[in-house]
């Protein structure tokens, strides 16, 4: 297989997989702490794309309830995106508070938060669509002067990486190393930590549970807008519907890096964005299937994840 | 009267086989087992049906024999049993929330097959599935025996030494195996019998509605199936099939509801269009208000005290 | 107390009533169906679909209705699954009374749905439907929207024309759609008749967004042409990321990106896209102009194929009614037997719509395919901002 073939396939699984592991950072978050599988995760991902689509002063179109509307002012793209990924981070502290909250509080199994969680997002999604309406919307493009693909082969075998990837992958490392810094340097990391070890006993050792649940709903939903608003700015913002796609996935993604952990969602995503990329050209058909199939796999041998700890079940 | 059935008749029909395939979830959660592959043999049974019916059996003049209909049935009913064998023995060795990603997968995989299939159509799918009954309402010869047999045996099961081991699995599964319940035994039997039914009602469903496609037995179809469970009752089998019944026909009464003349404009669009937003928040409250779902067994044995006194 | 609350209920009661009465004096409007995916993932070509309906619902209003009687659409979400169509259509037929439904969007739902109507004995116009055997279905069903089987061929021979050394072919489709997957089976079939090389398919789905690695199999064969077949979001974001990514050969796209809607997300990277067209804003006729200056007040844009479709399946509806009426009034049949003539009085018409002149096939078994004179193929032009573009007729 010539050289040249073979960086580009590695630089796309890159690419498609740092797109997954931005996703799967936030997801994982939550299990983590929670212990929960939190499927709005992909509807608070395109609620933060929509609120930094009208921070940018753009207009919505005629369908939905908010036709044509739009703010009376216009933000640059990157305080759009940070304004966008506070309102995904409202958004989360509001599902939080009245769907997951009475759940925690009568000790719910976290199965029934799952449904909760799905029932939350499917309401979300079409909230959005009877708002804003179904049809796709652009950014106004802040990468505008930079070349829109950065060439890391030569001028003769070119290997072309689109620019907004090469953006996505820079911002996944650096919320990666953020977040494992949070996790494990800081003293509110600890406390997560704690959290996600046992609530009740961290309660009575005077942990703040319910704020620090709150914390964690607040820094993945963050996370969610701006993967929502990147993602947006590489594809477009192709409706309410586009997060839904990635929920499927990101399970995927963060059973294979393991469950909770944070490295591993980093490590997960860009697996499965190779193991797409390297879908031989005669298959790609059957591209939907590996990273379920993938998924199966890694459940049956070592449900833990490649990161993961195994679990062993106290009696 | 013949104006009700004629407007519904599609509705109580699709009522009473989604009560069927919530008890083909109702029957591993009796296990303590979440799994939401029942989608995927359902299309499975469908795809049989209609392969059998499109391709196998000769097109005749007139409806399609209903002995032809029951055969398919147990095809896809023995298929989908031995699908469910191959693939529940590995992957029931999962817990929790791990075996209900495993059937996620495997559903999602199914999906991407049949789309890629040769036999299966593809995205079109198969249309033109001959009909065995000249008026829909007739269906109910098949839904109908097809949800009391189930219900029946669920019920009888419940009582049933396995039944109470099955229980047992779900209340902890690491003291029954230490009592000597083999949990791998009846964890795989829950799951291959809820196959089995799941690809019996896909190949009813598949005559049902014309044609068959990948867009049948998907995710959503688990996650309806996940809130006629879960909100309907997971404690007794008499709640899948109150949540199957009702929650199929609440999008439908909505949309009635928005039709009627009396309501102000943009409460009677909300209600038509808004039918998904209604759901989901109904799915999420029902989660905090009735965590074991709207029928437990506490408030069958009070129905029951009530209904004795009144006598 | 009650005195007053009843002398309100009585007053009310007599308002009420004597509304009903002026109601029932003058002729109630003619109630036509349209069932279209307004929620769900199918919602974006439903939405379109409802404006076309809509905008050609006011127009045939003011241009004197059914012959001095208004229509009125009665609009029942379809969904993007086929139970709903199913319950949409039911409802449509049995409460609603229409005389004709249009819709569903989906072929898929088509599938399902139109046996209940041809059951019904209702006529169904498919606004949307394109794959094989859908004007089969029975002999109420009959379609506007015109499988790609003649447009497809030209495209590519438009292609050829451009480019005179056009040899090798990459394809790529969407595979989990049913229009497309039909679409690209003629897609293909040409290229194999004009024998060129198809060099490689790929295949995508209609919710993904990113390509990379489809391109990457497509820039490998080093193709001359790329033809795609999907839908607007999906196509728009593939040919974006093809010209990122360096392909600088002709792309021919298929209907499913014959839409206005597909600048924002490709912008000036959408210049020079054959599109094989079922509708062209640009064909010149006294309706399409009208319709054309209509949707562009409200949308700012030009009008995408999917309204054209429905405005022309309710253009169907109405001249048909119209020509019904002639032969024998409407107002005396009842509901049954107007559908049964309706249905035989539409498919026997030819209509001058936006679309071009249509007229269906009729024939026992094989009633109802759509019949279209005109066909299109266009490239797009891009202002250089990339903001505003316009399909430009080649043949």
């Amino acid at each position: 297989m010539n050289r040249t073939f073979l960086l580009q396939q590695v630089l796309n699984g890159l690419a498609i997989g740092s797109v997954y592991a931005i996703f799967a950072l936030g997801y994982t978050l939550i299990f983590s702490v929670l212990r929960i599988i939190n499927f709005t995760h992909g509807a608070i991902f395109t609620i933060g794309a929509y609120a930094t689509y009208a921070l940018t002063g753009s207009q919505f179109g005629i369908n939905g309830l908010l036709a044509g509307a739009t703010l009376p002012f216009a933000l640059p793209f990157v305080l759009a995106l940070l304004g966008g990924s506070v309102v995904a981070a409202l958004s989360g502290v509001i599902v939080e508070r009245l769907a997951f909250r009475p759940l925690r509080t009568r000790g719910a199994d976290p199965l029934l938060t799952l449904v909760s969680s799905l029932g939350v997002a499917v309401a979300l999604v079409n909230i959005t669509q009877y708002l804003f309406g179904a049809e796709p919307y652009s950014y106004p493009d802040p990468l505008q002067g930079w070349p829109t693909a950065m060439n890391f082969g030569t001028a003769g075998a070119p290997v072309l990486v689109r620019t907004v990837q090469v953006v996505i992958f820079g911002v996944s490392m650096v919320m990666l190393v953020l977040l494992t810094y949070l996790m494990n340097a800081t003293r509110t990391g600890k406390a997560l930590r704690a959290v996600a070890e046992d609530m009740t006993t961290s309660s009575l050792l005077g942990i703040d549970t319910d704020r620090l649940v709150l914390l964690t709903f607040v820094i993945s939903g963050f996370l969610g807008g701006v993967t929502g608003t990147l993602i947006g700015l590489s594809v477009g913002v192709a409706g309410p519907y586009f997060g839904i796609a990635f929920g499927l996935k990101g399970l995927a993604v963060i059973v294979l890096g393991g469950l909770g952990d944070i490295p591993g969602a980093v490590v997960g995503g860009l697996i499965i964005g190779l193991a797409e990329a390297f879908v031989p050209a005669q298959y790609i058909a059957y591209r939907e299937a590996v990273p379920f199939a993938l998924l199966f796999v890694v459940l049956l041998v070592r449900p833990q994840g490649l990161l993961g700890r195994a679990q062993v079940q106290k009696v | 009267m013949a104006s009700f059935l004629a407007t519904y008749d599609f509705l109580l029909v699709s009522m009473v086989l989604a009560a069927v395939l919530a008890l083909t979830l109702y029957l591993p959660l009796m296990a303590g087992q979440l799994s939401v592959a029942s989608p995927g043999f359902y299309a499975l049974g469908g795809y049989i049906a209609a392969i059998m019916s499109t391709k196998i059996f000769p097109a005749g003049p007139g409806l399609y024999p209903v002995s032809l209909v029951l055969l398919e049935m147990a095809v896809a009913a023995v298929v989908s049993g031995a699908l469910g064998l191959a693939v529940g023995v590995p992957a029931l060795r999962l817990r929790g929330i791990f075996l209900a990603l495993a059937t996620i997968a495997f559903v999602q995989i199914l999906g991407v097959v049949a789309l890629n299939l040769q036999i299966t159509g593809g995205a079109v799918g198969i249309f033109g599935i001959p009909q065995p009954f000249a008026n829909p309402i007739e269906y109910m010869w098949l839904a109908v025996p097809l949800l009391l047999v189930s219900m029946v045996f669920v019920a009888r099961l419940e009582r049933t030494r396995t039944g109470r081991a099955l229980v047992a699995l779900r209340e902890d599964e690491l003291a029954a195996a230490a009592m000597g319940v083999n949990p791998t035994y009846h964890k795989v039997l829950a799951f291959t019998t809820s196959a089995v039914l799941a690809g019996a009602v896909g190949a009813v469903s598949a005559h049902f509605i014309n044609t068959w496609n990948s867009r049948q037995g998907t995710f959503d179809t688990s996650v309806n199936l996940m809130a006629f469970v879960l909100v309907g009752g997971s404690r007794t089998f008499v709640g899948p099939v109150v949540g199957g019944l009702v929650l199929t026909a609440l999008p439908e009464a909505l949309r009635g509801v928005a039709g009627v003349d009396l309501l102000p404009g943009w409460l009677a669009a909300f209600l038509r269009d808004g039918r998904l937003i209604i759901f989901g928040v109904l799915i999420a409250i029902g989660t905090v208000f009735f965590p074991h779902g709207l029928i437990t067994p506490g408030l069958l044995r009070r129905l029951g005290r009530w209904r004795a006194r009144a006598r | 107390m009650s005195l007053r609350v009843g002398m309100s209920v009585s007053m009310i009661a007599i308002a009420v009533l004597c509304c009903a009465m002026i109601g029932l004096a003058a002729d109630p409007p003619i109630p036509i169906g349209v069932s279209v995916a307004q929620t769900g993932p199918v919602a974006l070509a439903g939405q379109e679909q409802v404006l076309g309906a809509q905008i050609a619902e006011d127009y045939f209003n003011k241009h004197g209705g059914v012959n001095g009687r208004p229509i009125k659409l009665v609009f029942q979400d379809g969904g993007s699954d086929e139970p709903t169509a199913i319950n949409a259509f039911q409802n449509l037929i049995n409460v609603a009374k229409v005389v004709g439904i249009m819709g569903p969007s989906l072929s898929q739902q088509a599938f399902a749905a139109d046996p209940f109507a041809v059951r019904a004995k209702v006529p169904v116009i498919g606004p949307s439907n394109t794959a094989k055997g859908i004007a089969q279905i029975g002999e109420f069903v009959s379609r506007v929207s015109a499988p790609v089987a003649i447009v497809a061929p030209n495209a590519v021979k438009a292609a050829m024309e451009i480019n005179r050394d056009l040899k090798k072919v990459a394809v790529l489709y969407a595979q989990n759609d049913a229009f497309n997957k039909s679409e690209t089976e003629t897609f293909q079939q040409a290229v194999k008749d004009l024998k060129l090389d198809l060099a490689t398919v790929q295949t995508f789905q209609t919710t993904d967004t990113d390509f990379t690695a489809q391109i990457t199999n497509v820039l490998n064969v080093k193709p001359d042409l790329v033809i795609i077949s999907g839908l607007q979001v999906d196509g728009a974001n593939l040919i974006k990321q093809l010209r990122d990514l360096g392909y600088k050969g002709l792309i021919v796209g298929g209907n499913g990106v014959n839409t206005a809607a597909i600048f924002p997300i490709c912008k000036a990277k959408c210049d020079g896209i054959l599109i094989a067209q079922a509708y062209s804003p640009a064909y010149k006729s006294k309706i399409n102009d009208e319709f054309k200056s209509v949707y562009k007040d409200k949308q700012k844009k030009d009008p995408p194929q999917f309204s054209a479709q429905a405005f022309a399946g309710i253009q169907v509806f109405v001249e048909a009614l119209r020509a019904l009426d002639k032969k024998s009034p409407i107002a005396k049949m009842d509901l049954a037997a107007l559908r049964v003539e309706l249905n035989k009085q539409l498919i026997s018409g030819t209509y001058d719509t936006p679309l071009g002149e249509i007229s269906f096939t009729t024939g026992p078994g094989m009633g109802g395919e759509i019949v279209q004179k005109q066909s299109y193929v266009a490239q797009i032009k891009m202002d250089p901002d990339g903001t505003k573009g316009t399909f430009v007729f080649v043949k």
